[in-house]
């Protein structure tokens, strides 16, 4: 588990937590605003990131090199 | 209703409708040229395929502006589903949002260091000069309305009639917008099949079905801001109808022209925009 | 007191002396925009351009030296803060600061590359954004001798619109113009994004979009049609 995988579960778990304190606790409408705009996009990219494929490592270091050129 | 599960909601409606209404185009597109085309649904399964795709950040990119901003994407069309559909706030706002579009458009292209995304960067600020004066429509609006709230709008609208009959020439303006934001559009320059992708050519795997939820939910904001600003109050099913006739419309349009060359689509948008806005402005004081 | 402009009810004015911000949803979204993307830029690698080589099939990696990274992104974030300065002040003079401030910024930020045809388009856009300079501040100057304030919360609650005040929000808006590069004057500013370094450019470009969006809010505040 890298640090990438790391700090998208904590994201992921934090903005899913925010999410649904302002479903159950129904703050006053700004806070709902906030939590709306920044965890929305945060939890589908941290549930992305989380759940995304890894090639190999060999083949990982080339397509990060040359991504428009190879494979 | 919870405030929060009517922004829930009405991201999801946005993404989903304008997933299929996306889908719906590429098919009608398909038919006029003449073949089978995808499946409706090929662009909902196209953006969560690519959420497990394998997917790699290249070694050139600026990191995390890279990443930050596909996210930047995301989080203005959600302030736009809050701002339209949800709390019908501020037109104003909506055209914020847009040119903070184009900007995102403009730094997915040149963060990665692909010479793609590089020229598609240079001709977003070029597509920026062209469509920021056809959202100046929002000044004619203004002028004919006097606000710039979406519910004042709408009801003005149920008193006077539709927009579109007493401003015609500021629809067809934002008709061309939308056009421009379509895909396959004749003058979609950022991404023009000439430079790969434009600039989400180095966005693959999990970041391009990210900004393909983006794109979707654009796609729904535009068609809802035409509807509502210039057919005034409509029930659900209206609503509907009106975004699938104005997909349409757009899909037979794209169907039939090629991309033109940037400097072309850029005159041609900015004469759009003159005349739109010096015509308005001239039946307006008749 | 319930204060509404162009229909959206204001949120909150923070008075600092002569200065007043005021804050709308519309302003105030456009101020956090601004902040965000600057904080991006401050904490951002740049990026590495590729280029093709020329007469053969390899290809060169163009990176900013570390030297000319620091200077930029110094003077990036200084064009960030103006203009999330610009987007809540409401001072109709504060604003023309602002703007001239993020002219000389947006110069400032392509003037360190090596690239002669990039500085060729950063001087000729110097000269449109100097030129323009002239006509951003009489047009302030004629709103304040038309209307007696340059606050725009003030001239929010005038009820006219004088001949005179269209003269200077005309002028007004051809010194935006110039002064972010819109319109009639992008194509040399369009050549300034071809240098590498992206995350700084972001900026330049963010600053003129929303000022433009920002200059026609306050226009349409000093020109009542009605």
């Amino acid at each position: 588990m890298d640090k990438l995988k790391i700090i998208s579960w904590v994201l992921f778990i934090v903005s899913i937590g925010s999410i649904l304190f302002a479903l159950i606790f129904n703050p006053a409408s700004w806070i709902v605003y906030t939590i709306a705009l920044v965890s929305i996009p945060v939890s589908v990219l941290s549930f992305g990131i989380v759940g995304m494929a890894k090639g190999n490592k060999d083949d990982e270091e080339g397509k990060r090199r040359e991504p428009f050129i190879g494979y | 209703m919870n405030l929060m599960l009517n922004i829930l909601l009405n991201v999801f409606i946005a993404f989903f409708i304008g997933s299929i209404l996306i889908g719906l185009q590429r098919k009608i597109m398909a038919r006029i040229q003449g073949r089978p085309g995808p499946p409706v649904i090929q662009h909902l399964l196209h953006t969560l395929k690519f959420f497990i795709k394998e997917s790699a950040f290249p070694k050139t990119a600026a990191m995390p502006f890279y990443v930050a901003i596909t996210a930047m994407l995301f989080v203005i069309w959600v302030a736009a589903v809050i701002d339209g559909p949800v709390t019908e706030g501020s037109l104003l706002l909506i055209f914020a949002i847009y040119t903070i579009q184009k900007i995102g458009e403009h730094n997915a292209g040149s963060s990665s260091g692909s010479p793609y995304g590089k020229m598609s960067c240079v001709r977003a600020v070029y597509s920026a000069a062209a469509e920021v004066p056809l959202f100046a429509v929002l000044i004619i609006i203004y002028l004919k309305a006097g606000t710039m709230n979406i519910s004042s709008i709408i009801n003005y609208q149920s008193i006077h009639g539709p927009l579109l009959f007493t401003i015609p020439l500021a629809a067809i303006m934002f008709f061309v917008l939308i056009l421009s934001k379509s895909q396959y559009s004749p003058f979609a320059i950022t991404k023009g099949k000439d430079i790969v992708s434009g600039y989400e050519t180095e966005h693959f795997g999990l970041l391009r079905g990210y900004l393909m939820i983006s794109e979707s939910i654009a796609w729904y904001m535009l068609l809802w801001v035409f509807l509502t600003v210039f057919l005034g109050p409509l029930s659900l099913p209206a609503y509907l109808i009106g975004m699938v006739v104005l997909s349409a419309i757009v899909a037979f349009i794209n169907a039939v022209t090629p991309i033109l060359n940037p400097n072309h689509s850029v005159m041609m948008q900015v004469s759009f925009a003159f005349i739109g806005i010096a015509g308005s402005i001239v039946l307006l004081m008749i | 007191m319930v204060v509404s402009i162009l229909g959206s009810q204001i949120i909150g004015i923070i008075p600092l002396g002569d200065i007043v911000f005021y804050m709308t949803s519309f302003n105030l979204f456009m101020f956090a925009a601004a902040l965000v993307f600057t904080f991006i830029i401050a904490i951002s690698k740049t990026e590495t351009q590729i280029e093709a080589e020329f007469g053969s099939l390899g290809d060169r990696e163009i990176k900013v030296a570390k030297k000319e990274f620091k200077f930029r992104r110094f003077l990036a974030i200084i064009c960030g803060l103006a203009t999330a300065g610009a987007m809540v002040t409401g001072d109709l003079f504060d604003f023309t600061l602002f703007v001239c401030l993020i002219g000389i910024v947006n110069i400032g930020i392509v003037g360190a590359v090596k690239q002669v045809d990039v500085l060729d388009s950063a001087f000729q856009y110097g000269l449109i954004a100097m030129i323009a300079s002239t006509p951003l501040f009489v047009g302030a100057s004629l709103i304040l001798a038309a209307t007696g304030t340059i606050s725009i919360l003030a001239i929010n609650s005038l009820t006219y619109t004088t001949p005179m005040m269209l003269f200077g929000s005309i002028l007004l808006f051809l010194g935006v113009a110039g002064e972010t590069g819109v319109a009639p004057f992008f194509a040399t500013k369009a050549e300034m994004f071809r240098t590498p370094g992206s995350p700084f450019l972001l900026i330049i470009h963010l600053s003129s979009l929303l000022i433009i969006v920002r200059v026609i809010e306050i226009l349409l505040i000093i020109n009542k049609p009605f």
